[in-house]
């Protein structure tokens, strides 16, 4: 095993190239799959001086870049996220517990994909992008496609996370997320990702993603399409969580049933959406 | 691991003295560097995997996990542990605190518990009881059920000039 | 940190933990900490199959990694057997395995990256057996046997065994059969308990040493270093002068590393390689191979007539035993004896089995099964209130024993607090303002109640207590602190016994070569039993300190007394004294030999009384005396998903006497928090015999922010006669009420009743779905 620490974006794509190189960044899921012998790259490519990386900016327009290498404590903080935006810095903050949050980055995270985590979620309801930088140039792809199957992701070999893009929220939007996990700081049984607008009863900006109920997010563009305009009374959150259900592929695993989850998390969309409503100052 | 280990010599800035490791290999975690090569036992290995927090020490003055930092990527940084938090022979408020408020029992995770309170008390601010729960959340003692040990944290904020 | 006068520090203060500067720098050393010169480090290769025989072992490979000392497979042991209750444990797996993760070879090397390496190449030949991984699988009529010795091995009680079954136990009062028809409201239902990790933030371990002479010298951590001796000398088939045990700092205990675990290997290690060895286990293996709180099933009736006489009860129990007996049989024998709870029943039936399978061995967890039977009992006590309409602390005060009433089996019981605990808590609760709690929208309050009692006791014990010759004292007991505190409490009691601040009074760490025996820190014994032993051997120092001074003063002991900071003066003569300093050097340089104050006890108050109840099968025939308690639970619903979480408790606990009030609270606070994990979050999954989840990151206890802060600890004192200052146990009942009173309190929120632990969120709300009182 060799240990390197490029300082730009080149060299470490550079030193990605080898075969059984690894991207190191805050360690907290790659380290300790090696304490358990589960993985041995030949490379590790350490990102942590990698300047560009660790920057979080806001464009004129409202966009957000964060850099791969931000740390989730950071994102927790970061003011620049707002509106609907904020449902990001929600999601931040409930990834485990002070510590790993000092480690863990957005570009780990994202990268290794674990279905239940939080960041999936929030960026699929955030309409996201990524901005992926290889030996053959960078590219985005949107959050939607990004994440693809079970651990699994639109990375290619030798490519890494060099920043996650959120586009401007539409002001008055509201942004948060909801997680419900065994006990506090463990992975999500189930978790909604929520971006909401609401003017005088009728909806104007809504994106709904669930998180742990498949190996993606779950979200349902088409039917968030229709209900634009509308209001948002329980048939409209019917006809939405009837929608999301079918897009829910969940496993059974030791934090819950797959039938469980089926059964909480449209009662969890339907109470976010509530709260929200609630804190845009609407009524159900 | 697969492979020849390639080992490289590193310096280590632990509780203020630079420390030199002649052979570590890359897959070596921070925690083990202390415990094993540089005698210092206080971080303790509870789970390996970052959950326990009995590992817990301060990088650049924030907590983190020991055992999830591999040592070559340490270099540079300011570690502490608890043998640094005060001086030999006397004791940082936060440790009189928990030693007199009944809030150590086994002390296993004591030592990680320490550093999250140390990082918690340098905001300058009474915390509240959730604050501390909060702070302390990855940090697991088995014990004690918290409360004496949040109480303690309480009052060292309570007690700074 | 330290005040210097005796009542400051004796009983009754709450003195920080004698060992707390050492552990809040660090500087305290756990079995992992300790090195010794030329060590070896070990590692085990355990087995993937649940159920096979061995045909053969290949460990060349192993063998020939460069560092790799030695390798161990079965046939380098002795095959000497280990148990503390049925002799069925060797120290190694012998000629087959019986659960996924049982050690079958052992490697030491250099370090202790080469010796994993080097035990994961070991290759072994296994012939597949049929697997029984549930005691249901075990019973079938076509089971594989587990055991094919069982018959034979050497057993310490009359067990009644037989096929898979390693233990039957029944004890009954009364005409159960008849006295059903008495009953106006009989509840009736089956209660299931999932097995518990003990969680112990340190994984065991153990380091050896051997001398020139091959005598062996074993740190390790453990609940007692006599039950370390023993275990090893059984498996390894050495005496017991051949090997000294010894313990560092244990990073707690809750049972776990009260019996044998990887012991017995690093001893064999030593032997073969000359040099010390030590093997730390990593979080998997901890989980995998050493063992877990029993999982229960339950079956439970109860009948009480109209105005809530209860009349009946009948319990009957199927516990997994796991591979190996370990202390299950007491496990078993112990939670049928507690399964009448506090209460008068005068027709009382509790059977139980316990059957082996192919998971890993379970074992003594605090509660000792307790927790798991009162969860049904308690749970059945408020369905008849329920049933009732009466208010279930009315019903437990209305049926509650009175003084002089037997325990369940015949036993004396001689103190009392469970009144003044209910009374306590229910003030302090608010529980007259009714059970259903205002809560904000979207979720539901409850108050939950549960009582319960408790022993402390078993066995041998004792100590030394020595004047040294400045006339500071050292006691030395041989019980292991395993960080609840006996250190500190026992110097506490020696301390005011003898009038000296607690710094003149130091304690011997434990040591097999000069400690008196101590069966182990466990069944909430230590600060009772040891206790006692404590006090004697100190009221004999003093004996000794007064006939000293009698000879000089030329006066009767009688006419003498002890006073603060260590002096003997003539009663009603304030200048008429001497200092312990000038007693013990009288003793040490000139007459009478150095003082020297000893005491040794087993207990043997007996727990049944033949001509009261039929006992069969039942191991412990001496168990102790009894505490008291009663919980009173907060706890909250979120109706969006079942959640339940406990927003505040009070937990009031009869102890006899708080010889430091600040550690008895830390035991209730602890205890309540493990209780609330067991109730709520805890649970070891198993697909078969295999365990999904041997990891923290799947396995999860409470954290800072899932326990409450609003933790109300209520300490009660109905001292116990013979009890050392009346003081009775701590360390388990606090746990003992915690899954019954928030199951009591869930189904008041959820109306309806969960029977099935842990209370997770799925369970929750299907049961509230159920219910149909919802969408
Ligand atoms: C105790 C504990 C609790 C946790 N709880 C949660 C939780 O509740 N919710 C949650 O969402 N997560 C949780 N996590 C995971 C945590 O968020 C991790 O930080 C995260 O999954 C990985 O981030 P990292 O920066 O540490 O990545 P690393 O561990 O360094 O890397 C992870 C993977 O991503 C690759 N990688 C890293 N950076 C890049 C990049 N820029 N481009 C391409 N590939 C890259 C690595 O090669 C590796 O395969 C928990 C972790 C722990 C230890
Ligand atoms: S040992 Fe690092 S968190 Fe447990
Ligand atoms: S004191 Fe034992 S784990 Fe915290």
């Amino acid at each position: 095993m060799e240990f390197v620490r490029p300082d730009s974006i080149e060299a470490a794509v550079a030193a990605l190239q080898a075969e059984g190189a690894a991207c190191l960044a805050g360690g907290a899921t790659l380290v300790a799959m090696m304490n358990a012998d589960l993985v041995a790259p030949e490379r590790l490519v350490s990102l942590r001086d990698v300047a560009a990386l660790r920057e979080a900016s806001r464009r004129p327009d409202g966009t957000v870049v964060i850099g791969a290498m931000r740390r989730h404590r950071e994102t927790a903080e970061e003011t620049d996220l707002r509106d609907g935006q904020r449902v990001l810095r929600e999601a931040a903050a409930q990834i485990a517990n002070p510590p790993v949050r000092n480690m863990g980055t957005i570009g780990g995270s994202c990268a290794f994909a674990d279905p239940a985590a939080d960041y999936p979620p929030a960026l699929v309801a955030a309409d996201a992008r990524f901005a992926l930088a290889g030996a053959e140039g960078r590219r985005t792809v949107p959050a939607g496609d990004f994440f693809r199957d079970w651990y699994e992701t639109a990375l290619e070999p030798g490519e890494l996370i060099e920043s996650v893009i959120l586009p401007p929220a539409p002001a008055g939007t509201v942004g948060s997320y909801t997680k419900l996990a065994r006990v506090a700081g463990d992975f999500a049984i189930a978790s909604v990702a929520l971006a909401l607008g609401m003017d005088g009863g009728a909806c104007t900006h809504l994106a709904v993603a669930v998180g742990a109920c498949g190996p993606v997010p779950a979200r349902r563009r088409d039917i968030e399409a229709e209900l634009l305009g509308g209001p948002l009374g329980n048939a409209e959150i019917g006809r939405l969580t009837d929608a999301l259900a079918e897009a829910f592929d969940p496993v059974d695993d030791v934090r819950a049933s797959a039938g469980y989850r089926r059964r909480v998390a449209p009662r969890m969309v339907r109470q976010a959406i509530g709260e929200a409503m609630q804190k845009l100052g609407e009524t159900q | 691991m697969t492979g020849e280990p390639v080992t490289l010599p590193v310096t280590l800035r632990v509780n203020g003295a630079e420390r030199p490791v002649a052979a570590v290999a890359p897959w070596t975690t921070l925690l083990t560097v202390l415990r094993d090569e540089l005698g210092l036992t206080g971080a303790k290995r509870g789970c390996n995997q970052g959950v326990c927090g009995a590992c817990t020490v301060m990088i650049d003055g924030e907590p983190v996990r020991s055992c999830l930092s591999l040592a070559l990527n340490c270099t540079g940084r300011d570690i502490v542990t608890v043998e640094g938090l005060a001086p030999a022979g006397a004791l940082a408020p936060v440790q009189q605190a928990l030693a007199e408020g009944n809030a150590v029992q086994c002390g296993f995770c004591t030592p990680g518990i320490l550093i999250s309170a140390h990082a918690l008390l340098r905001r300058n601010a009474p915390l509240s009881v959730d604050e501390v729960r909060a702070g302390l959340s990855g940090n697991l003692c088995r014990c004690s059920g918290y409360k004496k040990i949040v109480e303690a944290i309480v009052r060292a904020s309570e007690a700074r000039p | 940190m330290t005040p210097r006068d005796t009542a400051a520090t004796g009983v009754g203060a709450s003195l920080p933990r004698l060992d707390a500067r050492e552990k809040v720098t660090g500087r305290a050393q756990y079995i992992a900490d300790m090195v010794r010169p030329d060590m070896l480090h070990a590692a085990i290769h355990a087995s993937p199959l649940a159920h096979a025989r061995i045909r053969g072992y290949d460990t060349r490979a192993a063998e020939a990694v460069p560092g790799v000392a030695c390798v161990l497979t079965g046939g380098d042991f002795p095959d000497g057997r280990m148990g503390a209750f049925i002799k069925d444990e060797p120290a190694i797996a012998q000629g087959k395995v019986r659960y996924p993760g049982e050690p079958v070879a052992v490697v030491a090397a250099e370090d202790e990256e080469t010796a994993r390496r080097a035990a994961a190449l070991i290759r072994v030949e296994y012939e597949d057996l049929p697997v029984a991984a549930t005691p249901e699988d075990a019973m079938a009529p076509d089971a594989p046997l587990i055991h094919e010795g069982l018959a034979d091995y050497f057993k310490v009680f009359p067990a009644i065994c037989g096929g898979n079954v390693a233990s039957e136990t029944e004890l009954s009062e009364g005409d159960v059969d008849g006295a059903w028809a008495e009953c106006d409201v009989i509840v009736e239902g089956e209660f299931e308990t999932p097995a518990q990790a003990h969680l112990s933030i340190e994984p065991v371990g153990a380091l050896a040493e051997v001398d020139a002479e091959g005598r062996v010298t074993l740190w390790s951590a453990n609940q007692s270093v006599f039950r370390v001796q023993a275990n090893v000398c059984e498996a390894l088939q050495l005496p017991m002068s051949k090997l000294r045990c010894l313990t560092p700092k244990v990073g707690a205990g809750f049972g776990n590393k009260m019996e044998p675990h990887v012991q017995p290997l690093v001893v064999q290690l030593a032997l073969k390689t000359g040099r010390p060895v030590r093997l730390i286990l990593n979080r998997t293996e901890d989980f995998e191979t050493v063992r877990a709180r029993h999982p229960f099933k339950i079956r439970c009736r109860t009948g009480a007539k109209k105005d809530g006489t209860l009349v009946a009860r009948e319990l009957s129990a199927v516990l997994d035993c796991g591979a190996y007996g370990d202390d299950s049989p007491g496990v078993l024998g112990y939670s049928l004896l507690m399964s009448r709870g506090p209460y008068r029943i005068p027709h009382c039936r509790a059977s139980g089995k316990l059957v082996y399978t192919n998971r890993m061995r379970f074992g003594a967890f605090r509660g000792f099964g307790n927790p798991q039977v009162t969860f049904a009992t308690e749970s059945q006590i408020d369905e008849i209130a329920d049933r009732l309409g009466m208010d279930p602390l009315d019903l437990r005060l209305k049926n509650r024993m009175e003084p002089g009433d037997r325990w369940f089996g015949g036993g004396e019981v001689a103190s009392n607090g469970l009144v003044e605990c209910i009374e306590k808590a229910k003030a302090a609760s608010g529980w007259e303002q009714g059970r259903a709690l205002p809560a904000p929208p979207g979720k539901r309050r409850a108050l939950g109640v549960a009582a319960c009692a408790h022993i402390s006791g078993l066995l041998a014990t004792g100590a030394i207590v020595r004047l040294l010759e400045d006339g500071s004292v050292v006691l030395n007991t041989g019980a292991v602190d395993i960080g609840q505190g006996s250190d500190t409490v026992l110097t506490q009691m020696c301390a005011s016994a003898l009038r000296v601040p607690a710094d003149r009074v130091a304690i011997a760490s434990p040591d097999t070569d000069g400690s008196p025996y101590n069966w182990g820190t466990t069944a909430s014994r230590v600060t009772y039993t040891t206790g006692r032993s404590v006090v004697a051997a100190a009221d004999k120092v003093a004996e000794q300190i007064k006939r000293h001074a009698s000879e000089i003063f030329e006066c009767a002991v009688e006419d003498l007394e002890l006073r603060d900071g260590g002096r003997v003066g003539i009663k009603g003569v304030p200048d008429k004294e001497l200092s312990f300093f000038e007693v013990s050097g009288r003793a040490h340089w000139a007459a009478g030999g150095p003082i020297v104050g000893t005491d040794t006890w087993v207990y043997n108050r007996p727990s049944v009384d033949p001509k009261r109840a039929v006992a069969k099968g039942l191991p412990f025939p001496q168990i102790g005396v009894y505490s008291f308690g009663c919980m009173i639970a907060a706890v909250e619903i979120d109706e969006t998903t079942g959640k339940a979480d406990v927003a505040e408790v009070w937990s009031a606990m009869d102890v006899g006497k708080a010889i430091n009030p600040g550690s008895v609270e830390g035991q209730i606070e602890g205890g309540f928090v493990q209780g609330m994990g067991f109730a709520l979050t805890e649970e070891m999954v198993f697909d078969g015999p295999r365990l999904v989840n041997p990891s923290m990151m799947d396995y999860k206890a409470p954290t800072s922010l899932d326990a409450p802060f609003g933790i109300h600890s209520i300490i009660v004192e109905a001292a116990e006669p013979g009890g050392p200052f009346g003081a009775k146990g701590i360390g388990e009942i606090g746990l003992v009420p915690v899954p019954a009173a928030i199951a009591n309190a869930v189904a008041t929120a959820a109306g309806t009743r969960l029977r099935r632990l842990p209370l997770t969120p799925e369970r929750v709300l299907d049961t509230m779905l159920e219910d149909g009182d919802e969408d």
